[in-house]
């Protein structure tokens, strides 16, 4: 009798201790192998954010949050060059604090964050499978000697790949080989277009479309020889980011005051925009520079106006809807010292409608021919350029994490608006996933958005 | 010392789990329970209160109180869509009670109060977990007091009301997505009122119907205390300290119960409860400060949902009674509005239930509940929040009735 008991008891204890399991998820790796995995790429691959590659914001480039996912899909650790200040390697990181600007008024925006940066002294000895390359254009990767202190002084190197270069002559692409990876990704071609772009079209050229590639096809092939798999991702329109959107380009707000008409009178008057207006109209020129109150469109300077032979003073004219402002563009010279009404903002902090153009036709291209790659060599693929054009009209959502193209507010890009926050890297890691998974039947498993940081408040 | 006891009352009673079906608890009788919660066409004495009011009036004592309490033990297991990773709540024991006192004036009216906890919901997630954004602890808990008169026309007929006073407050806490221990805390309580009708009709000596309605209560909180910890530089954005009004509704149920006395020694039962969920469509808060960041809606599109239960009991000799039932318990939440705020799966359960009666006049019940949260993928399609889900609930529970 009692035992019986003893056994009710047992049977009761055995029910009370079983906890509900789901295990819906068995990571694989499919038809790919990910034993070692390398990046390429250029700052985005190498987990550049606020303005600089820095410690924590490397730990989380989205390369490494893959590199880390597929771990549990036979990958071997994934090595990045590390850097070892929260400063960076070069000066420039922001962080989020106040400050004054010139008429007095303290508010909340990007500061610089200084601090004791990487040494130079310090050489990364060990093999890495993060390689990408801050500022690496398409060629960069092929090209020899661009990890070599000595061609810096030349600007044929970069102080980032000298810092990890296997040897002063190997190029990155060779670097990436001598890994023998079995997978790789490789996300380059931004900087063909983005420095032209990041200059306001004045300090660097878009890549020609025959090069791009002719080098892009050279990656691809080299990367292909020794049977690795790997996936390509294309170059999201960056006139998307909120390093092109944040400023708008009717920034100039002359106020309903005595100031503002007095202002106004002196703008659109005789000292002001009027001579110009009549010798643009004697020419049969369609330009005209106009206040009124309210916003108004900034008056820039457009180099591409000497084509009509005027002379440089007068290659001026106000911006028109759709030409975008750099997030460069000095906030306290429009306060306080005129630019953008009186005095012509210069060029370099503009894109005109024309390099949008540019910009625009040449991304195309180029995301032609890395479609063209991933299809001839059954690769996987990400097309950010779509993904980027949606989230910039719809927002994304993400574990109750909202996103958008919006500086700082939006938390996908980080406080140099075009590199992405913590979160925004899980994000774009997530989409590498799924392309991966689509590609080779692999089931690597996504991470958690939320476990990532955001940008962070003072 | 009375009021130490009324702390720890307050604190170890009040607080309950989802078991089922939204955020109600039915757990309001420990005969009953072991029954697969059947109660509607059952004469058990003073727990007619709750389950059917029309029944009181035909109970067979002059006084009968009835006192107890389940523990309720629930373990929720997630799994993030497309990845392996795990998140388990660590919910507290929650231990929904009943009090039950009711007496005969004459053969004809009998009156009696009860104070019982039909409604609550306690998750406690882990405080890393992957939905901290979305739901991090929330503890929902309502008491009713209802006094009660019953009125039979004869031996067979019975019909009842009963007034019913609502107390309950609600504590959410949840991340904001700012750096550092950013977070929002809400917490509200409110009274309100509604009634439960029902009436009990013996046909013959073996066969009873029961029909009851407890009507929808909504519990409007005013004024909650809401507590925002955020960075200090947006403070004046996001006041620290802010008040809300929300209102979350218990929904009406009607059941439907026949109860069939096979043999001497053998009862069977049947129910039907029509829970009217559908009139939870959305969780809405409203705040007095910076109500344009701040005021939310939260689509929950709620479903009626129809519970089938049996139950049976047989009775050993004079001292021993046992008892086992099992209902199935759809879940009333909506495909796209799934939120990890409140667990609700398509639930299995079986019911165990024994009484012991050392003397005539008292009997304890003792009943135990196993409830099985059908495994499904879920989402909750506004913050693309989506894994699959399982449940496993242990309910043992105790109580005493006794008969003048």
């Amino acid at each position: 009798m009692k035992i019986r008991y003893l056994f009710y008891l047992a049977l009761l204890a055995f029910i009370v201790s079983c906890k509900p399991e789901v295990n819906e998820f068995t990571p694989s790796n499919g038809s790919a192998d990910f034993k070692t995995y390398v990046a390429l790429g250029n700052s985005l691959t190498a987990g550049y954010a606020d303005g600089a590659l820095y410690k924590s914001g490397q730990s989380y480039s989205w390369s490494n949050i893959l590199g880390q996912q597929l771990t549990t899909v036979g990958g071997q650790p994934f090595v990045q060059p590390v850097v070892t200040s929260e400063f960076g390697v070069l000066p420039g990181k922001r962080k989020l604090g106040f400050s004054v600007d010139c008429l007095g008024v303290t508010s909340l925006g990007p500061v610089l964050d200084n601090g004791e940066l990487d040494p130079w002294s310090t050489h990364v000895d060990y093999a890495v499978n993060n390689v990408g390359v801050p500022g690496a254009k398409v060629a960069h990767l092929l090209a020899p000697g661009y990890g070599n202190a000595a061609n810096l002084q030349a600007g044929l190197a970069n102080p980032y790949f000298v810092k990890f270069a296997a040897s002063p002559d190997i190029s990155v692409v060779a670097q990436a080989m001598s890994m023998s990876p079995t997978f790789f990704s490789l996300w380059i071609g931004n900087n063909d277009v983005l420095g032209y772009a990041t200059s306001g079209g004045a300090g660097d050229v878009i890549t020609p479309t025959e090069q791009f590639g002719q080098y892009y096809n050279m990656l691809a092939q080299t990367l292909v020889t020794g049977g690795a798999k790997g996936v390509l991702a294309n170059i999201p329109g960056v006139i998307n980011t909120a390093f092109f959107t944040t400023i708008p380009s009717d920034v100039i707000d002359i106020p309903d005051s005595p100031e503002g008409q007095g202002y106004l009178a002196i703008l659109n008057g005789e000292h002001g925009y009027a001579p110009y207006n009549a010798f643009m109209e004697s020419k049969g020129l369609p330009y005209r520079i106009t206040f009124s109150i309210g916003p108004n469109q900034m008056v820039i300077q457009d180099p591409a106006m000497a084509s009509y032979g005027l002379p440089a003073q007068l290659q001026i004219r106000q911006m028109v809807e759709g030409e975008l402002a750099l997030l460069t563009l000095p906030q306290d010279s429009i306060k306080c010292a005129t630019w953008g009404s009186a005095v012509p903002v210069p060029n370099q902090y503009i894109l005109t409608q024309a390099e949008i153009d540019n910009i625009n036709a040449a991304t195309i291209a180029f995301n032609n021919i890395i479609k063209q790659t991933a299809d001839d060599n059954g690769l996987a693929f990400v097309d950010f350029n779509a993904i980027m054009v949606d989230i910039s009209a719809n927002g994304l959502i993400f574990d109750g994490i909202t996103f958008s193209t919006k500086f700082v507010t939006g938390n996908l890009f980080s406080l140099d608006g075009i590199h992405l926050t913590p979160q925004g890297n899980a994000v774009v890691a997530n989409y590498f996933i799924d392309a991966i998974n689509g590609q080779y039947g692999a089931q690597i498993p996504k991470v958690s958005v939320a476990n990532y940081p955001p940008i962070l408040f003072p | 010392m009375r009021k130490i006891t009324l702390f720890l009352l307050s604190s170890l009673l009040f607080s309950m789990t989802i078991y089922a079906g939204g955020y109600q608890v039915r757990l309001q009788g420990n005969k009953q329970n072991g029954m697969g919660l059947v109660g509607t066409s059952l004469n058990m004495g003073s727990s007619s209160i709750f389950y059917n009011p029309g029944a009181l009036s035909l109970m067979k004592d002059k006084f009968h109180f009835e006192l107890g309490a389940s523990g309720i033990m629930s373990n929720v297991d997630f799994q993030r869509a497309g990845s392996n990773e795990n998140y388990q709540t660590d919910n507290p024991l929650s231990t929904p009670f009943y009090v039950y006192g009711a007496g005969k004036i004459n053969d004809m009216i009998a009156v009696g109060v009860g104070v019982y906890t039909p409604y609550g919901s306690t998750s406690k997630w882990d405080e890393n977990w992957t939905g901290r954004l979305l739901i991090e602890t929330i503890a929902l808990k309502a008491i009713f007091v209802q006094p009660t008169i019953s009125f039979n026309f004869n031996e067979k007929f019975g019909i009842g009301a009963g007034f019913i006073l609502a107390m309950g407050d609600v504590k959410i806490n949840k991340d904001l997505n700012y750096s550092g221990d950013a977070e929002a805390n809400l917490e509200g309580s409110t009274t309100s009122y509604g009634f439960n009708i029902g009436a009990f009709y013996k046909a013959s000596e073996k066969l009873a119907f029961g029909v009851d309605y407890r009507s929808e209560i909504m519990m409007k909180m005013k004024d909650g205390d809401a507590t925002f910890t955020v960075p200090a530089a947006l403070q004046t954005t996001i006041p620290k300290d802010n008040k809300f009004d929300a209102e979350l509704p218990l929904p009406a149920n009607l059941d439907f119960s026949i109860s069939y006395q096979a043999t001497e020694q053998l009862l069977l039962a049947f129910e039907l409860d029509w829970v009217m969920w559908g009139t939870y469509k959305s969780l809405d808060f409203t705040f007095k400060e910076q109500g344009a960041l701040l005021n939310s809606t939260n689509p929950r599109e709620y479903k009626d949902t129809f519970i089938p239960r049996i139950g049976a009991q047989y009775k050993l000799n004079d001292q021993f009674q046992l008892r086992a039932g099992m209902y199935y318990d759809q879940s009333p939440t909506n495909e796209k509005y799934f939120t990890p705020e409140t667990v609700s799966l398509n639930t299995f359960a079986y019911t165990l239930g024994l009484s012991y009666s050392p003397i005539e006049k008292l009997s304890i019940d003792v009943s135990f509940l196993q409830l099985f949260g059908q495994t499904a993928e879920k989402e909750y399609t506004p913050s693309n929040f989506k894994g699959t889900y399982q449940t496993i609930v242990y309910i043992p529970g105790i109580g005493v009735s006794f008969k003048l």
